[in-house]
């Protein structure tokens, strides 16, 4: 029983298939490119077929390229940035739950100006925060630590989380919350009963917008942190900042997949459950 | 019975291991340690810093090297992050102005009496010594030097028009690349990122006339600025701008070098250390001609770029004694041998014997032309590499140039007068 | 009890907030330039940076990419919406293929489109190789154009998080809306007008405000893409910032660039502001 509108089948397949070979174009031409060597790639373009397959671009980047004094290649910055990006996303994504529970359901005085000064911390660009955090970490004493790390994209991004956790629990229903309250809960009691089984959706939303999020970034990451303890994408910078020599192509191309894996494999496996958590009214 | 056993042996065993670690432990505090910040952390520059520390620890220190993947911005903003957090390191790469400027916000140790003692003065060009002591005392230490207007041919382009020895003056340069031109080669095989723009624009100008170029870049004079050689400068500049591959925008000279040494590209206006960048792209000496850029007043001219090592006051011994260890290893002789052959630039020390086969010929061919120019006072500070002035008047210019090679719409006079006026604000 | 709880990490965010955005402002008043200095220099931070090119090039230049950045990903982010809700087969499959630009950093975003929209590396020599040699694309490349190059990056990362939240707004509208108008023989373009779009109002305002921060925030993506070239054709206000606070050392009149930035920010944001406010209240009203 058709109850949604039609449209032209043979023109909807034609367009979607146009625009999957638009966004499909630059992963192809990296996964080629990591298959071949950095001097075809350097003669013939960057777009083209691999003469022969170069597996060690990746096993050399992955755990024989030389980054400061350490050749273990990029697998050691992969690790670390696994340490700092998971305790970040699992803190920033409970305590954005609870920061959205606390303005969606008890309201306060004044509670949706809070609300949009913290919104306008999603707005802010990361370069003028730079300083300040340096003389936050300073006086926290974690300067140059991996915990500092984490601390900042905690606090930056109780931004994003407290924004989806507190537009999704807007719709909570009222009468749920009227009911429990009667009971004589408490706002524990109503958070850990009622709120926290009605939130996987959202909070899936929230852990893989976070967790790609901590993943790629750059430029703290690299000010925050040095020699052997830095992320996976100050090593990424490192194969490609061309100080003294050639582009590296057929390493990068390698280097920037294998970096891009976990987060890659979180969208193709979280894809479904990102959407129907946004389906399941994260947007208001 | 027997779990009595096992506890005391644990006991005793774990006692040991305590023991044996604390010793341990105890060693380190008191070796002369260093960490130092630089932005090499990969290619020849890392591998040459990994050499230093071979040596380092091989005369007993802790070696620690923190490099900082990207550019200098991002070294100089893990430095200054460091030294707001008060934790500066023991030695920084530095260079040029930025030495003063930084040597300014946080104590810097004195090198004085390590560098009489050592004779290092008398053997180390004069302008970088006057970098290395911006207050009057030595703070920092030069590491290797680069020359700037080098002229890169490549060998089968230079064979297509019959080219055979290097063009002397700027009118000779312009025949040629008019005939590779006509042949359908690229007569430029330059880049278009910010600093190799002012950079052709700079040789330009140390060619044309190297006191101008002093005159205009050390001191900012203002009738320099405005006066023709500057004019000269911006019309040979939109002449190299012209004659390069129009896709050149933010691109690195780098990912012209295939097409340079094919003969597709003719001439490469860069520093000397391209030839390090050849050599570890498999190319030999042979495929290219190599020497000074045009020099239209025939005499020996070095626009001079360098890198320092700046030390950083540390109340606590061990750096103390790390830093010393740094600077006797870097003014030693050995030094230059060490850390050159695998970068490719010039030792710092004039006196260095670099017939060694590490070094090739275009080495020593620049390291004798600094030395002779050091004699004659023909040495200038390059501006593209931050060497002339602070990173602010230096970027401002910068500024300037990198759009008016990138828009011909731009006339030299137009050129000329945006420059005058980008020194004047930010003078 | 629960108070303890509540307020530390409202707290926390607020402060991080308003703190850092003062010291931001204060700073640029202040004569900063290596390091933070607290004395005191009046307006010259803004009336210098309002004199700089860079500063107007970047200016026009957020407008220009902010514009077409937020139209274009709205777009395509809704057309290709449309098209999946259509029932198809293999949504899976395009889902993914739509959504994975957003795992991958600006950076490598920006170096690879870098590749690909380089005349002399990229497609226009791929096109040449195979024979179609009148084929240009020189954007990258082209003074007045480089900008949009911007904008087909940026769109490509984008637009399927447009794609997502409006197909999620999409599933949520109500059966019986869509039955009705059936019933009411309105056409599927018709029933998407009149009926559908309409329900989603707040899902398009969201998404325009998630790709507004996206727009003000670029910087990653210009740096790795023309590294603000041509020249400075491409650059943007957070390049200016980060290069007079960081490259120039000059810590003050960057901080007047991000101030004069997050200052034109006020523009949209307080009339959404007040939009919401205005929301809350008829809700409320309803409730």
């Amino acid at each position: 029983m058709p109850s949604r509108v039609t449209l032209s089948r043979v023109a909807i397949h034609a367009t979607l298939i146009a625009f999957a070979a638009f966004f499909l174009v630059p992963l192809v031409v990296v996964a080629l490119n990591s298959l071949r060597s950095t001097e075809d790639i350097a003669h013939g373009g960057v777009i083209g077929l691999p003469h022969e397959l170069m597996w060690s671009n990746f096993s050399g980047t992955w755990s024989g390229y030389c980054i400061a004094q350490h050749c273990d290649g990029i697998q050691p910055y992969f690790w670390n940035s696994m340490r700092m990006v998971i305790p970040a996303t699992i803190i920033s994504t409970l305590l954005g739950a609870l920061n959205g529970y606390s303005l969606s359901l008890w309201r306060f005085r004044g509670d949706t100006i809070v609300f949009g000064i913290m919104t306008l911390g999603v707005f802010l660009p990361e370069q003028m925060r730079l300083v300040p955090w340096v003389i936050v970490l300073r006086d926290l004493n974690l300067f140059n630590t991996i915990s500092g790390l984490v601390l900042i994209h905690i606090v930056q991004g109780l931004s994003f989380t407290t924004l989806f956790c507190r537009n999704y629990y807007v719709s909570v229903p009222q009468d749920l919350l009227k009911a429990a309250r009667i009971d004589g809960a408490g706002y524990f009691r109503i958070f850990w009963r009622i709120v926290l089984p009605l939130s996987p959706p959202i909070l899936i939303v929230t852990v893989i917008w976070q967790f790609t999020g901590i993943w790629n970034e750059y430029l703290y990451g690299v000010t925050f942190s040095s020699g052997e303890h830095q992320p996976i994408t100050a090593a990424l910078i490192a194969l490609s900042a061309r100080l003294s020599d050639a582009p590296q192509y057929g390493e990068q191309s390698a280097a920037v997949l294998l970096a891009a894996a976990p987060t890659l494999l979180v969208y193709l496996f979280g894809g479904r459950y990102f959407l129907r958590g946004l389906t399941a009214g994260a947007v208001k | 019975m027997q779990r009595h056993h096992v506890g005391r042996r644990a006991l005793l065993a774990g006692a040991a291991v305590t023991f044996a670690v604390r010793r341990l432990r105890a060693q380190p505090a008191s070796k002369p340690r260093v960490t130092v910040i630089s932005q090499w952390s990969s290619g020849s520059s890392g591998a040459a810093m990994m050499a230093l520390g071979k040596v380092f620890e091989q005369q007993g220190g802790v070696w620690e090297h923190n490099p900082v993947p990207g550019f200098t911005t991002e070294m100089m903003n893990k430095l200054r992050a460091q030294i707001i957090a008060g934790d500066p390191p023991a030695a920084s790469q530095l260079k040029g102005p930025e030495i003063a400027a930084w040597s300014k916000i946080a104590p810097v140790v004195d090198l004085d009496a390590m560098v009489q003692q050592a004779g290092y003065e008398t053997v180390v060009p004069a302008e970088l010594a006057k970098l290395s002591k911006p207050h009057g005392h030595w703070i920092a230490l030069p590491i290797q030097a680069y020359r700037i207007n080098t002229l890169f041919i490549s060998k089968k382009a230079a064979d297509q028009v019959g080219v055979t020895k290097l063009p002397a003056t700027w009118a000779e340069f312009n025949a040629i690349a008019g005939k590779m031109k006509a042949a359908g080669i690229t007569p430029i095989a330059n880049g278009g990122i910010r600093w190799d723009d002012g950079m052709k624009w700079e040789i330009a100008l140390c060619g044309i006339s190297l006191d101008a170029y002093r005159k205009m870049l050390t001191e900012l004079d203002e009738k320099t600025l405005k006066g023709a050689e500057v004019l000269a400068a911006f019309r040979q500049c939109r002449k190299l701008a012209d004659w390069s591959d129009p896709g050149i925008a933010s691109q690195d000279y780098t990912t012209f070098v295939p097409r340079f040494m094919k003969g597709e590209m003719g001439m490469l206006l860069m520093g000397d250390w391209a030839a390090g960048i050849y050599k570890r792209g498999g190319f030999k000496v042979s495929d290219y001609i190599v020497g000074p850029a045009p020099a239209d007043d025939g005499k020996i001219a070095f626009d001079l770029n360098s890198d320092e090592f700046m030390f950083w006051q540390k109340p606590q011994p061990e750096f103390q004694e790390g830093q010393k260890l740094l600077a006797k290893i870097v003014m030693g002789k050995e030094f230059g041998p060490l850390f050159c052959q695998i970068t490719g630039s010039i030792p710092v020390r004039t006196d260095t014997d670099l017939s060694a086969e590490g070094f090739n010929d275009q080495q020593r061919e620049a390291s004798h032309s600094m030395g002779e120019a050091a004699r004659a006072n023909r040495v200038v500070l390059s501006l593209a590499h931050n060497m002339a002035q602070t990173n602010q008047i230096t970027a401002a210019m910068i500024d300037v140039l990198t759009e008016f090679v990138h828009d011909n719409r731009i006339t030299p006079e137009e050129g000329q007068k945006r420059l005058v006026a980008a020194v004047d604000n930010v003078r | 009890m629960p108070h303890l709880v509540i307020w530390p990490p409202i707290l926390v965010s607020c402060a991080y907030v308003l703190l850092f955005s003062a010291w931001t402002i204060w700073v640029s008043f202040t004569r900063s330039t290596l390091m933070p200095d607290y004395s005191w220099a009046g307006w010259r931070n803004y009336s210098s940076m309002l004199a700089t090119r860079n500063w107007h090039i970047a200016y026009t230049n957020l407008f220009i990419y902010g514009t077409c950045f937020v139209v274009f990903t709205m777009a395509l982010g809704l057309l290709l919406a449309v098209l999946i809700d259509q029932r198809i087969r293999a949504e899976n499959i395009y889902r993914a293929i739509f959504l994975y630009p957003l795992a991958v950093s600006f950076v490598v975003t920006g170096t690879v489109w870098g590749w690909l929209l380089n005349p002399s590396i990229g497609i226009q020599k791929l096109m040449h190789d195979i024979g179609w040699t009148s084929f240009r694309f020189e954007w990258l490349i082209d003074q007045d154009m480089a900008i949009y190059t911007v904008v087909i990056a940026g769109v490509w990362q984008a637009s399927g998080f447009a794609m997502a939240l409006l197909l999620a707004g999409l599933r949520s509208v109500d059966a019986d809306l869509l039955k009705a108008a059936q019933i009411d023989g309105a056409g599927p373009a018709r029933t998407y007008l009149r009926v559908v779009f309409p329900t989603i109002g707040p899902i398009f305002i969201a998404v325009l405000v998630m790709l507004l921060q996206f727009a003000i925030k670029t910087y990653d993506l210009v740096v790795a893409l023309t590294a603000g070239g041509p020249g400075l054709a491409s650059t943007l206000p957070t390049v200016v910032v980060y290069d007079f606070m960081f490259q120039r050392s000059e810590l003050a009149r960057g901080s007047a660039a991000a101030v004069m930035l997050l200052g034109s920010l006020a523009f949209v944001l307080v009339p959404y502001g007040l939009y919401r406010m205005w929301q809350q209240r008829k809700a409320r009203a309803h409730a």
